[in-house]
């Protein structure tokens, strides 16, 4: 079945085969490997994108159901290597608080935490804790992903 | 997972005449629970039918008299709905314990009341008599530490892992469905049904048959649900306790409460011993312990899960004495 | 030394980072696993006729001949492999989950269905899941692994000082087995040029890669290359070949096209390595003064049928304090399962937790406060070897930790402290010790043209934070800064790449870098060293097999410290375990990059509290195999679970180790993080519970009400 997406601001025509996820689609067909898969059921969050501007889980989406859609990866987060190699505010306040180790949770991390601010469910560290529960980190970054996070949402107007 | 046929449809006449001409169809709304099922093999429809574009079913309204909800309303906007906050605690409050923000911005209303077992044994490969009817139940003589409680039969244990319907029922909701007998409402407490000897069987839905919306009767009732679960998040529940209940103005005593325990049953489980036991007494930590207690009375134990039992009776005790605290 | 924020960050919050599975190389297939659905037997059958006939599928193979696909070896039986056993070599299956069939495919979808639609008949046979399983067998290890390294320990008189003791403590402890799940998935992209192949996994030791690859080939080592520029993850699970790759790489040599292979989180739990089962019965003596007299400590540890998989907890709970007797019996018992392995910690988590239980309760036998009975029981000499430690520094550890936890405060009775809203409130404490190995490493340094310089090395990127601590060294050595250094590891292009794990890393790489550096300010324009371990050791190295020295040395034996102080609060009416806070101080030597090691210490409390409070695996008898192998069953830590983890470091030079001053840190930070909690819980409730993980379920509800008249001065938690 032929779907349109526009992915990080490109539209694109694709043939899909309706099982297929939206993560596989993201990872193998436009190689947009930043989104990561660690387990493929919902149980993990690596693969959290925004569609139509809100946090899902791309291995839950079927592809055929982001037709028509908007979909934002890691790899299209305004300001990343911008004219001057800045970095959006989020990632380097993710740097800054030395908010992961291996890095293969942080995409889904910020893609994450991008809307866990949008939301407004960063007013507390206890707020944060749980509406970022749904990433796991198995280094266990999270007193610095909640630090990043909370001088991030307090840097917002 | 095994190819299928996927169509759109963008009425809900054209839903149900897809599903009447395609049959056996599936209706596909956030996917959550679909989608996985079908990767692990577990659900196999020959046709998904994708109810997400339909707008009849995204509405939201409160009136005097009632909440409406509809199936195609995300988890996600009910929690955050102004009308859930200020009137309908409860809903936000077992919404927000379910998943994750991710999954609820995925996952329907609808989609969410008909949620499968978690049972690993149902979502593995061994004998269930629920994925496969007459196969066996590997939980039986197996682990069965995340079983059922109550409710369950010599066929299956599997709980019903749901939070909302555990809240919803405790509200006293009732959901209209549309079929190709046309559209009918029955009370939310008559849609699961327990496995019995037919434990494939979930709900009490007609072949075809989609839920359209919830209502919701406004109350002024206290309530509060309690979930017990293996972590402080993302997790299903061990056990779990939605409670609403009003107060005599002038004694304190309870006048009125609803008590349904989640997490424990084949089907969200509610108590109206205790609810009657509870009548007239007051509300203080001796009483809400002494109910749970009562409210698990009947529980069984089996090999390894006599401490849900036990999680059981805290959690009700829990719930009722933190909708005793709100203020009216 | 200078700190540096981690150098790998902007790659990584940018998504560039490119770890094992992110290639898609032209002509690419995707390979899927069928797997055994029976614990312990022979194949009679594998029906493929269905999955053949699916469209876009290129290979079935249930089969590989001899000839082709050699026997595989075992890491700790001075070979390369996770496991001895090669699934799709012969007819037999050893455990639950073990391959069948290798599918091929043009797409992910389709590889799936294929493997799916697999089916085999089956000669099952009885088979043992657990310690007390019938068909299980017990072997000593000590006999049936003769060789120093697996022998017991004994010193003293332990049978004669237990029976003089005063006081006497005998426990036994039980420790689940738990998986690593690294986030990343097991996984690989293999491709061949001609005769050359070209690997991409994320691996701890790429070197055993390519030997294991070549040996169970035919091919020479260097016809091989393995890239591992970035792990998700590995903790012990990705430390040797996995059973896998040689299907794998075969299959593609078939095909004639590159084939990418990324395990289901399902089978990443049956077929990688994971922390056996173990038991341990803990006998403790003191004396009238409380000082520790008399241990012995006992262990029953999960091994394969096909593998012994050695234990080796003795090593680090004879050296926690100075104590004059002591003696271990280590058994093996043999279970249908893969073979157990490496998980962060692998003896010292179980080992630590079951003896710093025992030992917090001879504290409260004798009436001592745990923090001084600790002291009181200090060390400065190895008493395994009469050594002394190059440096050991646990009593400041203890000390500091104490005054920044506010312990004073503590009330010494159990199970008699509130807080306001009648939660009870619980401290504990408990120490780590971890062995500080090394492994030979070599590095090259040159200065490019632009300036920059380059730093080729052995060794591999976990998420430990390597490369930033290389870069750390050079901006320090050169006076140049973070941006001008270059760090390429994990590849065999720049180095043979041995083994990164047992918190080696730091300590084996640094060394090595430090001698180039020094070359190189002598004027050099290029140069390369070693880190000075021995020839022999450095031609196993070399080869791609495990090479460790230490932790005794000629004149000296040389650990990791650390003290943990862990506060619980259990909810009144519903037994909620929460753990508000935790403070550790650790004695790692020199702290080789600030930033880095407060995140690993972070990181190894989040494991030591998942592992006490939550993580476990579990196992129907009559199955086999375990049925909570996914993620949302096998419960790790949410950010939800963590509250706040203070770190602190003593960061004294190690004088003798190595010319760094760094001792290993990765894994001490997480030995001691169960045992207080749990001693934390004692002292929350009374109750001593000596088998993890610690539920609500094994908690009384109802604490105790609140006070009605003033508060009595529960402290609030400060986290």
């Amino acid at each position: 079945m032929q779907i349109k997406v526009t992915v990080n601001a490109e539209p694109t025509l694709m043939d899909v085969d309706p099982r297929e996820s939206l993560l596989d689609v993201l990872r193998e067909r436009l190689q947009l490997t930043g989104t990561k898969k660690g387990c493929d059921h919902g149980h993990c969050g690596a693969c959290t994108v925004h569609l139509d501007g809100r946090r899902v889980l791309s291995c839950l989406t079927p592809a055929v159901q982001a037709d028509d859609t908007t979909v934002a990866t890691i790899e299209g987060i305004e300001g990343i290597e911008g004219p001057d190699g800045e970095l959006h505010p989020l990632q380097e306040a993710f740097v800054r608080n030395d908010a992961l180790q291996c890095g293969y949770c942080t995409p889904g991390q910020i893609m994450s935490a991008l809307a866990c601010v949008a939301e407004g469910n960063a007013g507390s560290d206890e707020d944060i804790r749980e509406f970022m529960s749904g990433n796991l980190c198995r280094c266990g970054a999270y007193v610095g992903i909640v630090a990043a996070i909370r001088s991030y949402a307090a840097g917002q107007p | 997972m095994y190819p299928f046929e996927y169509r759109r449809a963008s009425t809900l006449e054209q839903a149900l005449r897809m599903s009447a001409d395609l049959a056996p169809a599936a209706f596909l709304a956030g996917g959550t629970t679909l989608y996985d099922l079908m990767k692990l093999g577990v659900e196999r429809p020959v046709t998904v039918i994708d109810v997400n574009r339909i707008p009849e079913l995204s509405h939201l309204r409160l009136s005097r008299s009632a909440l409406v909800i509809g199936s195609g309303v995300r988890m996600s906007d009910l929690a955050d709905a102004r009308e859930v906050r200020e009137s309908f605690p409860i809903i936000r409050e077992a919404l927000l314990a379910g998943a994750t923000a991710q999954i609820r911005n995925m996952a329907s209303i609808g989609g969410n009341l008909l949620q499968r077992t978690r049972c690993t044994y149902f979502r593995g490969t061994h004998p269930c008599n629920k994925r496969v009817p007459g196969s066996g139940c590997s939980a039986r003589e197996g682990i069965d530490e995340g079983q059922a409680v109550l409710g369950g039969s010599e066929h299956c244990t599997a709980v019903y892992p749901g939070d909302l319907a555990t809240a919803l029922l405790a509200l006293d909701a009732a959901v209209d469905v549309l079929g190709p007998d046309g559209a009918r409402s029955l009370a939310l407490a008559d849609l699961h049904r327990a496995p019995g000897d037919r434990p494939e069987q979930d709900h009490t839905l007609r072949p075809g048959e989609l839920i359209t919306a919830v209502r919701v009767p406004a109350t002024r009732m206290r309530q509060a649900y309690t979930k017990l679960r293996p972590r402080e998040s993302y997790s299903f529940a061990w056990a779990s306790a939605a409670v609403t209940l009003s107060l005599h103005p002038d004694t304190a005593t309870i006048e009125q409460s609803r008590v349904v325990l989640g997490g424990l049953a084949t089907r969200p489980w509610r108590v109206r011993a205790v609810e009657d036991w509870l009548h007239g007494r007051p509300l203080v930590e001796a009483v809400a312990l002494e109910a749970g207690r009562l409210a698990l009375r009947d529980a069984e134990a089996g090999r390894h899960k006599a401490f849900r039992i036990d999680l059981g009776t805290r959690a009700v005790a829990d719930a009722l004495l933190r909708a005793g605290e709100q203020h009216e | 030394m200078s700190d540096v924020l981690r150098v790998d960050a902007r790659e990584k919050v940018t998504g560039k980072a490119r770890y094992g599975a992110d290639r898609t190389p032209e002509g690419l297939l995707h390979a899927a696993f069928a797997t055994a659905t029976i614990a312990r037997g022979r194949i009679v059958e594998v029906d493929t006729a269905e999955s053949e006939a699916l469209a876009g599928v290129v290979s079935v193979t249930t089969r590989f001949g001899e000839d082709e696909l050699g026997p595989p070896s075992f890491v700790m039986g001075g070979g390369y492999g996770t496991q001895s056993l090669q699934p799709l070599r012969g007819d037999r299956i050893a455990h639950r989950g073990q391959p069948i069939a290798l599918v091929l495919a043009e797409n992910p979808v389709v590889a799936n269905h294929a493997a799916e639609l697999i089916t085999a008949t089956y000669e099952p046979e009885a088979h043992a899941s657990h310690l007390d399983a019938d068909q299980a067998e017990t072997l000593l290890q000590r006999e049936a692994i003769p060789i120093p390294f697996a022998d017991d320990l004994t010193f003293g008189d332990a049978e004669t000082d237990m029976a003089a003791a005063q006081t006497v403590v005998d426990a036994t402890y039980e420790h689940p087995a738990q998986n690593a799940t690294p986030l990343e998935l097991l996984s690989a992209v293999v491709q061949w040029h001609e005769d050359r192949l070209l690997i991409h996994e994320g691996t701890q030791n790429a070197g055993a890669l390519r030997n294991g690859l070549a040996r169970q080939l035919n091919l020479d080592p260097q016809q091989i290359e393995v890239r591992s520029r970035y792990l998700g993850g590995a903790f012990g699970q990705r430390n040797a070949q996995h059973p896998y790759l040689a299907p794998l790489v075969l299959a593609a040599r078939r095909a004639g096209r590159p084939v990418k292979l990324v395990l289901t989180r399902q089978q990443t739990f049956h077929q990688a390595s994971f922390r056996p089962q173990t038991r341990h019965r803990i006998t403790l003596g003191a004396d009238a003064t409380g000082r520790m007299t008399a241990a012995v400590h006992e262990i029953d540890q999960q091994t394969s049928r096909h593998d012994l998989f050695p234990g080796g907890y003795a090593k680090v709970t004879s050296r926690l304090y100075g104590i004059p007797s002591y003696r271990s019996r280590q058994r093996l018992v043999r279970n249908d399962i893969q073979t157990p392995g490496y998980v962060r910690a692998p003896f010292e988590q179980p080992g630590v937790w079951a003896f710093e239980s025992a030992v917090d309760e001879l504290a409260a036998r004798v009436g001592a406060d745990p923090v001084a009975f600790r002291l009181a029981n200090d060390t400065s000499h190895d008493p395994v070897s009469g050594l002394p430690f190059s440096s050991r520094h646990l009593g400041e550890c203890l000390r500091r930790g104490a005054q920044a936890f506010g312990w004073e405060q503590r009330p010494l009775a159990p199970g008699d402290w509130t807080d306001d809203e009648g939660n009870r409130i619980g401290w504990g404490v408990a120490v780590g010790a971890y062995p500080a190995n090394v492994t030979p490493a070599r590095a090259r340094v040159r200065v490019e043209p632009d300036g920059t310089v380059l730093v080729e090395t052995d060794g591999h990127e976990m998420g430990q934070g390597l490369t930033s601590a290389v870069t750390s060294l050079v901006t320090r050595e050169l006076g140049i800064p973070a941006e001008q250094v270059r760090v390429r590891l994990g590849d065999t292009r720049v180095g043979a790449q041995p083994l990164t794990a047992g918190s080696w890393g730091t300590a084996s790489t640094l060394p090595a870098v430090q001698a180039a550096l020094e070359q190189l300010k002598a004027g050099e324009s290029g140069a390369e060293a070693g880190n000075g371990l021995p020839t022999a050791l450095a031609d196993r190295a070399a080869n791609g097999l495990v090479a460790a020295a230490g932790p005794v040395y000629g004149e000296f034996a040389a650990f990791s410290f650390i003290a943990h102080f862990v506060e619980v609060r259990l909810e009144r009416v519903t037994g909620r375990i929460r753990v508000p806070r935790v403070l550790s101080v650790a004695d790692c030597g020199r702290v080789a990059n600030r930033v880095t090691a407060a995140s690993q210490v972070r990181g190894g409390v989040v494991w030591g509290l998942g592992a006490a409070l939550r993580e476990h695996l579990v196992t129907d008898p009559r199955l086999g195999g375990f049925l909570n192998a996914s993620l949302e069953e096998y419960p790790i830590s949410v950010n939800a679970d963590i509250c706040a983890i203070d770190v602190d470091f003593v960061d004294r030079p190690d004088p003798l180790l190595n010319s760094s001053g760094v001792k290993g840190l990765g894994e001490v930070a997480m030995v001691g993080v169960a045992p207080a909690v749990t001693n934390a819980i004692w002292h929350a409730t009374g109750q001593r519970l000596r088998k993890l993980p610690i539920t609500i379920a094994d908690l009384p509800a109802g604490g105790r009400r609140p006070p009605s008249g003033p508060s009595t001065g529960g402290s609030r938690p400060t986290g």
